[in-house]
């Protein structure tokens, strides 16, 4: 408690005074002024919830005096009248650059892709070891005023903005600034005010992390690496960045994420340390509002809508998905459906390619829901609170920093004008409040010619609109006011082109002055004003069109075209008169029935009862098996390989699923069910796998397999050694040669074997000796080495060659681990023998081969070979067109090695189940386990054979029958979009060459910066 | 029986040596495949059928129910359960071209420069790649050699999968010219966030203004007898103007194909095929009133686009066939993925091509007449040459794809190959252990 009492005084005072710049000489006379003002007969909306009519507001000093509706001005107040004028506490933004550096990232000698690799930090000195982790930094010593950025965000209404570096996963801290013109000593309200984090390395080319889940992996190594520090190991070195982490950990967080799932991952890592972020969000939480709002964290939410497409070619349009059109319509409709939820948040600028679009984009999302309160709030109050200066800024309650703006209306509405920006006391004129409105109807003569009509109009007097009537011809001039100074070009004669150019000045109601015709006579001019102007009549444009259609506009699960509306949910369900392909004892039932209820086969047989209100399958003359498991995949995942160093154990695959890839589906569509999704063979010890079913529209974390045993990859062979770099002269990375991988194994189990015998003797010790210990420093990497070698995790090993496979296979007989899958295994057949001794599976490919020189010995007939030995062996894919074909696969070692169709089967079925340890709930049909089937038209060892239905848990993810109705639905959805867009278009809003973004289809040999075959590098 | 034996003792013998099988011996004796069922490849399937074939070339098949046959002389293969199929066809291949993907040294498949015309395949052919015997082993008997590379990359020949060298083994030299068509969107490959972004191409214009004046100057070029100075690219490509040569266009968008088929005809080309084809369903009016046929790319492979139905690229074949269009498939540049071209047939067959027979042709008969070799091959029928093979079942589908004989122009090959030999080293390691 005490400690939050102090924390909580060093917030309210840390802030900087607005005091005289007194250590700064002075060349001139000393110039400070009293700086009492009082503004009075406002509007004052002290914050979004009160607002006072006929107000008056008192600053002093660069602070909030008195607010209210009888405030007695103080003598020596300069008084300004806002009669029919609003006065709003200024803006704040939190996540600005204002005023920092901007960061390019340098490489090694050489630099980029193909260049010498950097394996170490370039920031010299006693800072940590990755670049990319700098808590160090700190935005108030660096921070520069900017008049131009100033001067933008100025004119939007903002007062004070917090500014960070926005480079590296660890970014150091933000610091509080207000957008004044001025000394950067009187700007810098307060340094340290909140510690910034991202997902992104920033400028630092250091190699390391080169993956979304070595990012993850390196934030939370340097939090443990903080812990320990805190704890002793500071003792053993100095390091001013972990110093500086651990300072820190006192401010409120904030974590930049690049999207919705980002916000989820971002989240999961503070739960593990005890932290909740304030979370940078992107502008589609709303497609997954449900797990956002779970995560309980607080967004700072961008107003970047998209720009419409250009979609008038219907074939060019095809390029544009139908999430993409659906993200045009929706994106605006973002922070109202989060204000719905009730998830707290901010609104920034960030995001905005151009900062002017801000304040358009704000009265879009007004239109599509979001109230003018909310978006108030979320531009003061809230962010002012979530950086803990809501005691100084965010309401002009008394007290406060004397930040506001005076408008001429409602902040929201489109014609408002902002007049001045106050900040600190001082004044900023954004528009002259007080020029002159010469709107009306004026009574004209030039020259000779009298009884012309000048109407001025429009509605606001930033922007009048200007006419000229003689008897019932409509000239429209061009006309120039600077105060009461008015000029005019005119062409009076239609029939006769001639610009007659009159300047004037305006006293009261008349205007008089003098101007030349276009013959260059001099002639006089006058007007007098009689009244009002008649109404303009130039149709204002409202955005109507976008809102009215909004109720159409619904999220699918996941965002994607294929995507459902709701999520699939388990059914009661009889299958019946099917031939069952069990997997089991039983072999392949004919004329069976399987019922399936609470998401599990609950009964298996012949004529079984079925009860009432199920649904009913009819399976006559097709196939029902247990569904697909791909031992060996890299579909749903945004980043396959942590490759920068020879072991990346530490990062999880779990980290970076993407549940919203469309190769779920197409797996679903061809009965795929569950899959392994494998780090890549960058490096000899890879990263932890994720095991998921293909639960399409489920977040990841409903994909992934509850229970399910830890699995790591493991590489041997080309890869490994970067044997196929295209510039293999800068190569620096151990080992590049298969000698060196066998040492990389060898010295890592030794430290991981040390690791976990330090920790042993550790936690033996007694509370009193713990205490005068202190303990090990948690090693992520060395946790899942351990964890190998206590039987805990298990290994799939990516391997090609005999010779390597017989040396991780003495690599572990040596340090007692088992390895349990080799995968690929393509020279199996040659040790199937010494393999099934070993007790390791195989899960490799059908037939592939000659495409690099570590298959030269591959042979179709490698499954049947290994599989006679004793080895369980699978068929796999690693590639996300053959998963959907994975039963033609099996297929082929019947026609190579002539096996048994039954044992075919199950090498994509049972037998990988078994190398996951799944098999005690998945892999065949069998009363007790999980529900995830697939009926097929034929045998499902057919090439004619399709999954007509594929089920998991009990529900039902691919229906074919299902396929032409989603479809003709897709079509219409995309059809009324398209028709929205060209409405948009032809209204005027700008729009962007239909081009379309294609994921990348990720194999495990895919290494980031290095180009797969076939792909160009972009211009 | 007895005629089982032959290629395993072959095998036995030749498992010493490592290397691919001699090339066959040519036909001396008249061979009869008794009572198979016989596939034609145009469609026709006879169950109780007799091929009868001498000197390389077919001359007679009958159904046995209802001819009889002089069968004196004449070597007589029992073939009773088993299936006869003419060689399957595939086009638009680098088998031969390329051996090991990544060893740039094996690597022959295409040349730099922008308008190669006068580039020809088959001088790379090597016969002794290890693939082919692979691909014979799945009922692949000939192939087209393609080049790569460039705008205009070169002349493909036909070639047989046995053959001593290149010149023997080539069926047709210089069948066609290859253009890759300037595409209507360029890709760009996103380092920062792994994607390919596609966007309309701006370089377009320049590229087929540069085919234009190319091929008006081959088409004038044509008409001179004894053109000086002579010039080696024009020269290569007269036999497009005339119909001798096929001109092969890689288009998959639909605007590319029109473009494409539109420039050709204006060009005075007559004989235009389309490979690639990936988007062909959005044109094939254009294609049937141009009478343009599709070798299609691999079918193996996942839709263009997010919003794609998921089966539409295994669906292709039967939407173009449907719709009047003649089709050949193909496994493009995968070389050693040839050998499941079958597969892509059976694939098609389950995917909406009106039957079994019909996904047939699109590796045989049709193929042949798209490459202008329907009189040689593509069809087992009178007249046309004797490559052809006998498959345990249903060659289309994998279980079933157990390839026991194979003749080329009646030559009966040796079925060995590496992955036989090698299987064969491991078994016996295995049974030594025993």
């Amino acid at each position: 408690m005490i400690k939050y009492f102090l924390t909580g005084l060093f917030t309210a005072g840390l802030l900087y005074s607005a005091a005289a710049q007194t250590t700064f000489p002075r060349n001139g006379v000393y110039d400070e002024r009293p700086g009492v003002y009082a503004f009075t007969n406002a509007t004052i909306i002290v914050d979004p919830q009160t607002t006072l009519q006929n107000a008056t507001l008192l600053i002093r000093d660069g602070r909030v005096e008195a607010v209210g509706t009888n405030v007695s001005l103080p003598a020596g107040a300069v008084v300004a009248d806002l009669k029919g004028k609003r006065i709003y506490p200024a803006l704040i933004d939190i996540d600005s650059d204002y005023g920092m550096p901007v960061m390019t990232r340098t490489g090694g000698p050489g630099g980029g892709r193909g260049g010498v690799p950097q394996m170490e930090s370039n920031k010299k000195g006693a800072y940590y070891w990755n670049q990319a982790i700098q808590p160090e930094n700190d935005a108030s010593m660096i921070f520069k005023a900017n008049p131009t950025q100033a001067d933008e965000l100025r004119k939007l209404g903002f007062g004070a903005v917090l500014t960070h570096q926005h480079d590296g996963i660890a970014r150091g801290t933000g610091a509080l600034v207000t957008l004044a013109d001025d000394r950067e000593n009187t700007l810098v309200l307060k340094p340290n005010v909140t510690a910034h984090y991202s997902f992104s390395k920033g400028s630092s080319g250091q190699q390391y992390p080169n993956s979304m889940m070595g990012v993850v992996a390196l934030i939370r190594q340097a939090m443990y690496d903080a812990d320990w520090y805190k704890k002793g190991g500071s003792k053993e070195q100095a390091n001013m960045s972990l110093e500086a982490f651990n300072r820190n950990q006192a401010l409120p967080a904030i974590f930049e994420a690049n999207d919705k799932l980002g916000i989820i991952r971002a989240d999961k890592i503070g739960d593990e340390f005890g932290v909740q972020y304030v979370i940078r969000s992107s502008g589609d939480e709303y497609q997954r509002i449900d797990e956002v709002k779970a995560t309980g964290a607080s967004l700072i939410v961008p107003l970047n809508f998209p720009q419409a497409y250009d979609v008038e070619d219907a074939w060019d349009a095809d390029n544009v998905s139908i999430a993409e059109l659906k993200h045009w319509e929706m994106a605006p409709m973002n922070a109202g459906l989060l204000a719905k939820a009730a998830v707290p948040f901010a609104l920034t600028t960030a995001g905005l390619k151009n900062k002017a679009d801000f304040w358009a984009n704000l009265r879009k999302a007004i239109e599509n829901g979001l109230t003018e309160e909310k978006a108030l709030a979320a531009l003061t109050t809230v962010p002012a609170k979530l950086i803990r200066v809501d005691d100084q800024l965010g309401t002009l309650q008394k007290g406060r920093l004397a930040n506001f703006i005076i408008t001429s209306g409602n902040l929201f509405s489109a014609d408002n004008v902002i007049y001045e920006n106050w900040m600190r006391g001082k004044q900023y004129i954004v528009t002259n409040k007080d020029a002159a409105d010469f709107r009306g109807t004026w009574n004209m003569t030039i020259g000779t010619q009298s009884n012309l009509k000048l109407n001025i109009t429009g509605k606001s007097i930033e922007k009048p609109e200007y006419q000229i009537l003689i008897d019932t011809v409509k000239i429209t001039p061009k006309v120039a006011l600077s105060g009461d100074l008015i000029s005019i070009q005119v062409q009076l004669d239609k029939k006769k082109p001639g610009t007659t150019r009159l300047t004037g000045y305006r006293t009261g109601t008349t205007i008089k002055g003098d101007g030349e015709t276009p013959d260059g006579k001099v002639i006089t001019w006058s007007a007098e004003r009689l009244g009002t102007a008649p109404a303009s009549t130039s149709a204002t444009s409202t955005t109507a069109g976008p809102a009215s259609t909004t109720a159409l506009a619904t999220v699918m699960y996941p965002f994607v075209g294929m995507g459902n509306a709701r999520k699939p949910k388990a059914e009661t369900v009889m299958i019946r008169n099917a031939t069952v392909w069990t997997n089991e004892k039983d072999g392949i039932l004919t004329g069976a029935d399987v019922f399936v209820t609470g998401g599990k086969i609950s009964k298996v047989g012949k004529n079984l009862p079925v009860p009432a209100d199920i649904k009913v399958i009819d399976g006559t003359g097709k196939h029902l098996t247990s569904g697909i498991i791909d031992e060996h995949s890299h579909i749903a995942l945004m980043s396959i390989n942590e490759g920068a160093q020879s072991s990346s154990a530490e990062v999880r695959m779990a980290d970076v699923i993407n549940p919203e890839d469309i190769n779920i589906y197409r797996q679903l569509a061809g009965g795929v069910t569950a899959s392994q999704l494998l780090h890549g063979s960058a490096n000899a010890i890879g990263g932890q796998s994720a095991i998921v079913k293909l639960k399409w529209g489920e977040p990841a974390e409903g994909m992934l397999i509850k229970g399910a045993d830890g699995f790591i990859k493991f590489a041997l062979g080309e890869n490994v050694k970067q044997a196929n770099y295209p510039n293999p002269g800068v190569l620096t990375r151990f080992p590049q040669s298969r000698m060196g991988v066998e040492q990389v194994y060898m010295d890592h189990f030794t430290r991981a074997k040390e690791y976990a015998a330090g920790w042993a003797a550790y936690n033996k010790l007694n509370t009193k000796e713990k205490a005068s210990a202190i303990a090990p420093r948690r090693d992520i990497e060395l946790d899942a080495l351990a964890e190998i070698l206590a039987n805990k995790r298990f290994i799939t090993c990516h391997s090609y060659v005999q010779s390597e496979i017989n040396m991780l296979l003495k690599v572990a007989d040596s340090l007692h681990f088992k390895v349990n899958t080799f995968t690929h295994i393509l020279e199996g057949y040659k040790l199937a023998d010494k393999m099934a001794k070993h007790g390791a599976g195989g899960s490799s490919f059908a037939d592939w081969w000659a495409y690099k020189v570590e298959v030269h010995d591959a042979i179709p007939y490698n499954a049947a070979l290994m599989h006679r030995q004793g080895v369980t062996v699978s068929i796999n894919s690693d590639d996300a067109e053959m998963a959907r074909r994975l039963n033609q696969e099996a297929a082929k070692t019947v026609e190579y090695g002539g096996m048994a169709e039954e044992d075919a089967w199950k090498m994509v079925t049972l037998n990988p189940a078994k190398l996951l340890h799944l098999d005690s709930h998945m892999g065949s049909v069998k009363v007790g386990k999980d529900a995830d089937l697939v009926l097929w038209n034929a045998s499902p060892l057919a090439i004619y054979a399709r999954p007509e239905i594929t089920m998991i848990d009990g529900a039902i993810y691919f229906s074919l029958k299902d396929e032409d109705p989603k479809r003709d639905a897709m079509q219409a959805e995309r059809g009324r979009l398209i028709q929205k867009m060209l409405a948009a278009k032809s209204g005027g809003a700008s729009t962007t060459k239909p081009t379309f973004k294609r994921a990348r289809m990720w194999h495990c040999e895919d290494i980031e910066g290095v180009l797969a075959e076939g792909e160009e590098e972009g211009k | 029986m007895k005629k089982l034996l032959i290629p395993i003792l072959a095998l036995t013998v030749l498992t010493s040596y490592g290397q691919n099988p001699a090339p066959a011996r040519p036909q001396t004796k008249t061979i009869a495949l008794m009572s198979g069922t016989v596939h034609v490849g145009n469609g026709q399937v006879i169950p109780n059928g007799i091929v009868l074939f001498s000197n390389g070339v077919i001359t007679n098949v009958v159904d046995g129910t209802l001819v009889k046959l002089n069968l004196t002389d004449v070597e007589v293969i029992d073939v009773s359960g088993k299936h006869v199929y003419p060689g399957i066809i595939s086009p638009a291949s680098t088998v031969g071209l390329q051996e090991t993907g990544a060893v740039r040294a094996t690597v022959d498949k295409q040349e730099i420069g922008i308008l190669n015309p006068n580039i020809r395949s088959l001088i790379a052919y090597n016969t002794d790649s290890e693939i082919i015997p692979t691909i014979r082993n799945n009922g692949v008997l000939i192939t087209q050699a393609m080049p790569q590379g460039g705008t205009v990359s070169g002349s493909s020949s036909v070639m047989l999968a046995d053959g001593w060298n290149w010149e023997d083994a080539a069926l047709v030299k210089d069948d066609g010219i290859w253009l890759n068509w300037p595409t209507y969107f360029a890709r760009n490959f996103n380092f920062e966030d792994f994607t390919t972004e596609i966007k309309k191409n701006d370089k377009r214009t320049q590229a087929i203004d540069a085919l234009k004046s190319t091929f008006a100057d081959a088409k004038a070029y044509a008409a001179l007898p004894n053109p000086t100075p002579s010039n080696l690219k024009l020269e290569s490509m007269r036999g497009l103007f005339s119909g001798k040569q096929n001109l092969y266009v890689r288009a998959d968008y639909g605007k590319d194909i029109i473009e494409a088929v539109t420039f050709a005809k204006s060009m005075g080309v007559p004989r235009v095929v389309i490979v690639g084809g990936e988007e062909a369903n959005r044109v094939t009016t254009f294609l049937k009133d141009n009478n343009v046929p599709v070798i299609l790319s691999g079918l193996h492979r996942l839709p263009n686009r997010e919003d794609e139905d998921v089966d539409l690229p295994y669906r292709m074949p039967g939407i173009l066939q449907k719709a009047g269009v003649l089709v050949g498939l193909s496994y493009a540049d995968e070389w050693w993925r040839t050998r499941n071209l079958p597969f892509l047939a059976g694939t098609a067959a389950g995917f909406g091509v009106t039957d079994r027979e019909e996904a047939l042709k699109m590796v045989t008969s049709n193929t042949a007449k798209i490459l202008g070799i329907d009189k040689l091959v593509g069809t087992l029928e009178k007249g046309k040459q004797a490559t052809l093979f006998v498959s345990a079942g249903d060659a289309l589908d994998m279980r079933t794809n157990i390839i026991e004989q194979v003749f080329i122009q009646g030559r009966k090959v040796n079925l060995d190959d590496r992955h036989k030999r090698l299987y064969k080293t491991y078994k016996d390691k295995y049974e030594q252990q025993k």
